[in-house]
């Protein structure tokens, strides 16, 4: 078992809403290179604790702590700026951009986004838009997207949209990956496109950290498992251990 | 007649500066702005002002014009772009009125009501612009110009970065885009290239006074953005052409003056309805597919 | 001394105005999120359906007003089902339903000054304009009439809002449009009633203003306009919010007037205005908005 040191760390982090606890003294740690599943029923907080480290929702107390640095209190473009990405459930791609601008939008284009250099640096713009493109072709075939990277992001069809948020953030050289529901939505044939490439993202030195409904298809998934219930973390352990537990089934399924 | 095809030509070109501009705010940002007269009046006012006070040229009457409209923009831009989208029209809207409110009451800047006259003539190269002809020649020069930066812009990452705001903000913050800062400079670049036009403006006429810029005057150039389609850079051009035919049509129907004015609004009013029910996307944007 | 007090209850009359005017605006856009500056027009309509009730129609003025009132709520209710609704049904996006909203506000306008001509037009308003002078303070009767009009407003929508069962319905889908889809209200209805409260409680404002010095067809656009910004520093979806925001706008211009010269009432409130959301964006009552979908 690694025992490298964690390169996230979420410590008492707690988040209500009026007088709901959406996420209470949640604590855990995020392994590197490895895919840890957050899992648990509906409501548990799952999505809010997404919200919370990349500065969504900003937290009521806590800490987290990516590679040493505190992320409470940053944006979440400056979360996004420190090598941490996230994917959306409702998948949020821009539907009237094509395939290929989706992807460049995660790619790095600081000369060309910055007003002054675009027209001071013409050269420079030039260069770095090639090197961009290059570069999300490059992610697009990692994804078996190429074919389809001048299409309207909006004309794919459903699980190669979910491809398509996971090259977007694939593209933007982030070392963590926020993976929201990857399979939600997707039938048996689909699901044998992205599973695998959750596995190869790993392989390409990644950490993800994911959010996933389906008990069985967390053993798959998942290295790591970290159960919660009632924005509270319930157990965590190897992904084999948590899912056998008849104590946090009866949680999942039950009432 | 010739220098009356002339005259429109210049306003033609003027009215393109402004339009294109505010289209990179409307349609490319998805900002709506009601300001752009103001930002009209204010580049020529600045220019006026400077030229008339200091003696400075057309140059840097174009330069002073460009900056004082890109720092009113900003000005009401910072405080209120940070929030909901909504907040800029009643911002925009606000600054419109109390612009308006400043060229008719600080009199000793202004002049009020009276305006201001005998604005020179601008000098390019050594020649004196003095005849509708050459002012053709330096506004469509202009308007070019102004064509080509904001295509510059739309075309760039930054451009990506500003249609990716407009579509989704969130999903453009979770990949690292200040969306702030990006509405907060195309505000400020709209801002600055409308208010060249007011000086291009205000050297052509060589006399403005404050009924040049009210309201009235904004809502018409958003008449010809969105006539024109807010989805293509060229839209406002063809809705420049097409909206400043029409007081001049309307001058051969021998209307009254006082029925003329209220209906040329109605006219530009009824237009913007009459297009978000049948062409949204103007005259040059691509039919939208109907969606459920 | 004299001065500020007589500043301080002009102030309270004008922001009695505003106040009908946010509660009014406040009320549709924080159920619809339409922003309906097409409630200008039906302010400057309200009162010419008055004027026109007295000055045409020969009606005792009670009762001028009164179908005055029932004719702007009818105008807002069909401003919504005619356009609003129809361009949603057509997908359309919420900057098309402003940028037609304020294609009606200028078509309607131009349409009054072209019928009325843009000169104040005045009624008939008997005893109401008598003077009433508490101390220093010079006021009419039709002043008094407008800040009880005002409190009167606020708590009968108050109280709709908060009792009756239409009322809940609105506080339902302006709180959340999905859940109340969920729980069976029809939104088309609820819009459709907010409309016709909304242009309702606001009418009077337009009418009591034309009481006082003339109907114009142009005023609305002010007044609108105020009306926003007292919403936003109010707080968004906030009624006390409206009314509060509306007050401190009034009495803002007002003493404002003590010291600067009158032409810069509206800097100032627009002033104040961006300050404000600078420091406070989500007004005095508002609510934390909660991106419903991340």
């Amino acid at each position: 078992m690694a025992v490298a040191a964690p390169i996230m760390t979420i410590e008492k982090v707690s988040k209500a809403f009026g007088g709901i606890h959406a996420v209470e003294e949640c604590s855990f740690d995020v392994p590197p290179g490895l895919i840890t599943g957050l899992i648990g029923p509906n409501g548990a907080g799952k999505t809010t604790v997404f919200n919370l480290i990349t500065g969504f929702l900003r937290a009521d107390g806590g800490s987290i702590r990516y590679k040493g640095e505190e992320l409470l209190g940053l944006a979440p473009h400056q979360v996004e700026a420190r090598g941490v990405v996230r994917t959306f459930q409702h998948l949020r791609l821009w539907a009237k951009m094509t395939v290929l601008e989706n992807v460049l939008l995660g790619c790095r284009t600081p000369v060309g986004e910055n007003v002054l250099t675009l027209f001071l640096r013409p050269g420079r713009v030039g260069a770095e838009e090639a090197a961009a493109r290059e570069r999300a072709m490059e992610v697009l075939r990692f994804f078996a997207l190429a074919g389809r990277a001048h299409e309207l992001a909006e004309d794919l069809a459903y699980p190669e949209q979910k491809l398509l948020s996971m090259a977007r953030i694939f593209a933007t050289d982030a070392e963590i990956l926020l993976l929201d529901e990857p399979t939600s939505g997707l039938d048996t044939d689909s699901l044998q496109k992205i599973v695998p490439m959750v596995r190869r993202l790993v392989e390409h030195g990644k950490t993800v950290l994911l959010i996933e409904h389906n008990m069985e298809l967390i053993s798959q998934l998942s290295d790591e498992v970290v159960f919660l219930h009632q924005g509270r973390v319930m157990a965590r352990g190897r992904a084999e251990q948590i899912t056998r537990d008849p104590a946090l089934t009866e949680i999942y399924f039950g009432v | 007649m010739a220098a009356y095809v002339a005259h429109y030509l210049v306003m033609v070109g003027i009215y393109t500066i402004l339009a294109v501009s505010l289209n990179l705010l409307v349609g490319y940002a998805g900002i709506f702005s009601l300001a752009h007269a103001a930002v009209y009046g204010i580049g020529a006012y600045a220019s006026a002002l400077v030229a008339l006070k200091l003696g400075l040229g057309f140059w840097g009457g174009l330069l002073v014009a460009a900056v004082v409209g890109a720092c009113a923009a900003a000005l009401v831009g910072i405080p209120s772009l940070r929030v909901a989208g909504d907040y800029y029209i009643v911002a925009s809207f606000g600054l419109q009125v109390v612009i308006l409110t400043v060229f008719m009451n600080w009199t000793d800047l202004t002049n009020g009501h009276a305006g201001l006259a005998g604005i020179p003539r601008p000098r390019v190269f050594g020649l004196v612009i003095d005849n509708p002809f050459k002012y053709v020649v330096l506004s469509l020069a202009l308007a070019a110009l102004t064509y080509a930066v904001c295509r510059r812009l739309t075309g760039s990452a930054f451009g990506r970065t500003l249609r990716a705001v407009r579509e989704d903000e969130i999903a453009a913050q979770a990949l690292g885009k200040n969306v702030v800062l990006v509405k907060i400079v195309i505000t400020t670049i709209s801002s600055a290239l409308g208010a060249l036009g007011g000086s291009l403006y205000a050297h052509y006429i060589t006399y403005i006074n404050p009924s040049s810029f009210t309201l009235e005057e904004s809502i018409f150039i958003v008449s010809l953005v969105i006539l024109g389609g807010t989805e293509r850079l060229a839209g406002p051009v063809v809705g420049a052409f097409i909206l400043l035919a029409v007081p001049e049509a309307l001058k051969f129907l021998a209307i009254p003056d006082t029925v003329a004015a209220p209906m040329r609004q109605i006219l530009y009013g009824g237009l913007l309805i009459l297009f978000m029910f049948v062409r949204p996307e103007g005259i040059l944007g691509r039919a939208r597919a109907r969606s459920a | 001394m004299d001065l500020v007090l007589q500043l301080l209850a002009t102030g309270l009359v004008v922001g009695s105005l505003y106040a009908l005017c946010a509660l009014g605006w406040g009320l549709i856009y924080g159920t619809t999120l339409h922003f309906h500056v097409a409630h200008g027009a039906v302010f400057a309509l309200a009162a010419y359906y008055a004027y026109v009730g007295q000055k045409l129609l020969h009606l005792p003025l009670l009762a001028a007003v009164a179908a005055a009132v029932l004719a702007a709520a009818a105008t807002g209710l069909l401003i919504d089902l005619l356009v609003y609704q129809q361009l949603e049904k057509r997908g359309a996006f919420r900057t098309s339903i402003f940028i037609s909203s304020l294609g009606l506000l200028i078509v309607l306008e131009n349409v009054l000054a072209i019928v009325f001509t843009p000169d104040p037009m005045r009624m008939d308003i008997g005893a109401l304009g008598t003077a009433v002078i508490i101390g220093p303070v010079f006021l009419t009767y039709l002043h008094i009439l407008t800040v009880v009009l005002a409190a009167a407003g606020y708590g009968l929508l108050a109280a709709f809002l908060k009792w009756s069962r239409w009322g809940q319905a609105i506080r339902a889908v302006s709180s959340s449009p999905e859940m109340a889809r969920t729980v069976g209200i029809n939104l088309g209805k609820v819009h459709l009633l907010t409309y016709a409260i909304g242009s309702a409680i606001s009418a009077p404002a337009g009418i009591l203003v034309a009481m006082d010095v003339g109907a114009e067809p142009f005023r609305g656009t002010r007044f609108v306009l105020l009306a926003s910004v007292g919403v936003i520093m109010g707080g968004i979806g906030s009624i006390p919010g409206a009314m509060l925001g509306g007050v401190f706008l009034g009495l803002l211009e007002n003493l404002g007037i003590w010291k600067l010269p009158s032409e810069w009432q509206s800097a100032i409130s627009f002033g104040v205005f961006l300050v404000f959301i600078l420091v406070r964006p989500r007004g005095f009552f508002g609510r934390t908005i909660h991106s419903a979908e991340i």
